[in-house]
This record gives C-alpha cells, structure tokens and sequence, in this order.
C-alpha cells in the first residue's frame, strides 16, 4: 500500500458516491421487500412524466416540455435582457431611467407573481397589423419566466460592460468610433467573456422555476404529475414525488457546474 | 385604457385579508431566512473544519435542495412527510392527524432551500478571505478564538453582504409559492380575493406592487446595512 495516498477531495468524493450507492441499494432494497409494486407503478408512469404521452412518444409534454420551455425562455431573456442592459448604461436620462426602473421592478417580483400577472394580463389572442396573434398559455408561461430572467441578465451586461477598463472607451472615441461602433468592436468583444458565466448562473434557477409554469394549465411534470396522483394511493405519492426531485437535479446540476467552473476560470483575468 | 376596477378594494373584508396575507407572509419570510442564515453558517463552519465525509455530506445538502425547485420541495413536505409517519393521535377527536400544519411545512422547506443558498454564499465568502490577513493576525500573536472573532468574522460578514441580501430576497419572493400548498399568505389571499370578486388582473397587479414595495424595502435596508458596515477595502467601502 506504500505510496498510495487518499487526497481529501478524493475521500470527499468517495463518501459522496458511497451515500448515492447506498440510495440505489436502498432502492433496490426497498423493491424486493414490499415496495415493488410502488416502484413499478412509478415506472409504468415514467414516460408520461417525461413526455407527456403514456408511449414515450410524440412529445407533449412532461420534463422534456419544460426543458423546451426554459430554453424558449432563456432565449426570450437574452434578447429582452441585452435590449434592458444596454438601456440602463445609456448616457440618456429618459432612456436610462425607465430601465433602471424597470429592471428593479421585475428583479424584485416574486416569479409566481410576476407569472400570474402575464396569465392574466395578455389576453388569449391580440390583432396585430390585421393578424389574429393567438397567445397560448405556454407563450405566456415562455414570457412569464423570461422577464424576471431578462431582468437578471441585464444586470448581468451593465456588470461586464463596466468592467471594462474606461480607458477602451477612450481610446475607441478618440479613434473616431461612435458609440454603436464601441460597442460592436471594443466593448462587447471584451465584455462577451466574462458574460458567459453569469449568463449560464441564470439558467439552472430558470429550469427550477420552470416547475412554477403549472399555474398556466401546461402540460408540464408538475401538472402531469397532479393529475396522476389524483388515481394513486397515499404511499405511491412519496415515490413519485421522490423521481420528480431527482428528475431535476442531473439536468440542472451539471450546467450549474459547467457554470461555476467558468466563472472562476473568468476571475482571474483583467482587461 | 385597461378599464381596471378598484371598488373592492374599498371593503373591510378584503382589506382585512390583505392585512393577514402580508403579516403571514412577513412572519415565513422572517422565520425562514433566521433559520436559512443559522443553517448557512453551521454549513459554511462545517466546511471550514475540513472533515472530508462532513463536506461531502454538506455538499450533497446544498446540491439536492439547489438543483430541485423549491414548490416541488414544499409539496413533498407538505404531502408526504405526514404519510412516513410524521402524525400525531388528535387528543380531542381520536383522529391521527399530520403532525406538521402547512405554515410549518413551508417554513421548514424554506429554510432547507434558503440554507442551502447561504451555505454557498458563506462559503465563498470565506474562501475569498485574503490569506496575507490571516498570517498577519497570526503574527500578531492572536490565538485561535481572537482571530476568528476580530479579523476573520468580521472581515467575511462584510464579504457575504451582498450574496446574503440575494438570498433574502430570492427566499422573501419564493414564500409566495407557499399559496399553492395553503399557507394563509399575501398570494393565497389575493387567490381568495379574486375568486370572490373576478377581477383577477386588478387583484393580480396590485399584490404584485405590494411584493415589490416589500422586496424593495429588504433590498434598501441590506443596502444600507452594507454600507453602515462598510470599512475600506471590503464590500462597499472603497
């Protein structure tokens, strides 16, 4: 045994696979003493919690309909987020100021709230330009989550802009660039970088949130999962809810590492 | 424009459940985010003790109760801790009821979920300590105790300010999901209130401007905190 040695993130790592083998034993224990019939009820139900259709396919809804839905929303947020963060760096009073007003406004609702007010506030179809824009509940849901998102990511932007030494600007200005031409050549080329992270912290708790979009009428694993309980026994709901927990973490716990580690590799580095 | 109808707000009657609905959901927020900081800080001291199987198990907490979304952890507590076994025999009435009510169930996942939260932050907090500080303070002759309680505790809790008002207000807002398992509070009453009265939008609106005007309160007195706290070189004081 001479010369191997345990560092201590190994035997971290150790306990932490021991605990997880212990809950598969403790599984798989559980099955062949009595809980059986609960896990195979569960495993009967599985392909409806994740896709919404009892064979698995086409998909409908489930974990893989909010999975859809936390990337249509994230993409909605980049897109209303940048708009929001580069409004609040504005040097224009009356541009900068309802930005300001707004980002705090949605970075301090509750996303429950916030979500049902978008329910209740679009309504099911608006005429826009003589075409009838229908307005489906998982639109809602899609602009419901994204704005609390798009106000975190904007602050996000102001974040990395600033950081930018203001020396970049000066110079960029004294070259002759105007202030659009800064930004698309200096600024966000340099800005970009350290966005990344940030941008990636928000979508581990936008996924999470996702589960809040039930209060829409969407067929998402939560609602799936209510409908189902409604024919099951007191003692089937703990398994059931127990896959739906560990449904979510192998999906958000890896991005939320991928996350962290290039925040930290970001650190370091000054511009 | 949008024809909003504020009528029903001139009756007693929904004015009282406003009322209760706030200082219900002052009470959970208050009583969750104690209990989230102290289970941060035990988890942050845990960490800074360096027992390999005691930081793998408090990691495992902070990574299930971070990556799971905390309305599916309140109706776990809330639906099946009283079916594995969590009763109690009413004395009154002969029945076995759940031992825990709906408050304490939301309080209590709110907390895990808050203290998974503020674990990290303090431990980052921690982490970003300078370590020239703590050399110096050793050389300095301070002991053990003396350099915990005058150089490094007070040097982190400026650090973690600004994670821990996060926190806070993530937590204040994500009490409002305690309506869906029937905690009495601002969210569920502005359900009641809609029900009775059907101007969902009005009713909608105006609990969402209380909430701000509540969330932002937190925020500016954390904000005023940091700076009364401020010293030169950390958090606020430049």
């Amino acid at each position: 045994m001479a010369g191997f040695v345990l560092h201590y993130d190994d035997k971290k790592r150790a306990v932490q696979l021991l605990i997880t083998l212990g809950v598969v034993v403790w599984i798989a224990v559980d099955a062949a003493t009595g809980g059986s019939a609960y896990w195979t009820r569960v495993l009967v139900r599985l392909p409806l919690l994740l896709t919404g259709s009892a064979t698995g396919w086409p998909v409908t809804g489930g974990f893989v309909l909010n999975i859809l839905l936390s990337i249509a929303s994230m993409a909605l947020a980049t897109a209303l987020g940048t708009i929001m963060g580069l409004g609040t760096l504005a040097r224009v009073g009356l541009i900068r100021v309802p930005n300001l007003l707004l980002v705090n406004f949605l970075r301090n609702s509750p996303w429950l709230v916030l979500l049902f007010a978008t329910l209740y506030f679009l309504p099911f179809e608006m005429r826009i330009f003589g075409t009838i824009v229908p307005f489906p509940p998982f639109v809602k849901a899609v602009i419901g989550l994204a704005l609390p998102t798009a106000a975190n990511f904007s602050e996000v932007i102001r974040g990395a802009v600033q950081s930018v030494h203001s020396g970049q600007w000066e110079a960029a200005r004294s070259l002759g660039y105007n202030t659009f031409q800064i930004y698309r050549h200096v600024i966000m080329q340099q800005a970009m970088r350290r966005m990344i992270p940030g941008w990636m912290n928000l979508y581990a708790p936008l996924m999470i949130a996702t589960a809040l979009a039930t209060v829409t009428g969407i067929q998402d694993v939560l609602t799936i999962l209510n409908t189902l309980l409604a024919m099951e026994n007191e003692r089937v709901i703990v398994y059931f809810y127990l896959t739906i927990l560990f449904l979510f973490i192998p999906y958000c716990y890896p991005i939320a590492a991928i996350a962290r580690r290039l925040e930290r590799a970001v650190k370091g580095d000054s511009l | 424009m949008l024809g909003l109808d504020y009528s029903w707000l001139a009756d007693p009657a929904y004015q009282r459940w406003l009322l209760i609905g706030v200082v219900n959901t002052l009470k959970l927020a208050a009583l969750s985010s104690s209990a989230a900081i102290l289970i941060g800080m035990l988890g942050a001291l845990g960490f800074t003790l360096r027992i390999f199987w005691l930081d793998a198990l408090i990691e495992l907490f902070v990574e299930v109760f971070r990556n799971t979304p905390p309305l599916l952890q309140m109706l776990f507590a809330y639906f099946t801790l009283s079916t594995l076994g969590l009763r109690v025999t009413d004395p009154s009435t002969g029945l076995s009821v759940p031992l825990l009510s709906a408050f304490a169930c939301a309080a209590i996942s709110l907390s895990l979920f808050g203290g998974a939260l503020a674990i990290e932050a303090f431990r980052s907090g921690i982490e970003t300590m300078p370590r020239s500080i703590v050399d110096a303070a050793r050389s300095l002759g301070y002991g053990r105790w003396a350099r915990f309680w005058r150089i490094e505790a007070p040097i982190a809790t400026r650090i973690c300010l600004p994670g821990l008002t996060n926190i806070l207000t993530n937590l204040f807002k994500t009490t409002s999901q305690a309506s869906v398992i029937t905690v009495p509070e601002l969210m569920y009453y502005a359900g009641q209130i809609y029900n009775d009265t059907f101007r969902t939008l009005e009713v909608m609106i105006l609990v969402l401007l209380i909430y701000v005007a509540l969330v932002s309160i937190l925020t500016l007195a954390m904000a005023r905190l940091e700076a009364f706290m401020a010293f030169p070189g950390y958090g606020r004081g430049l």
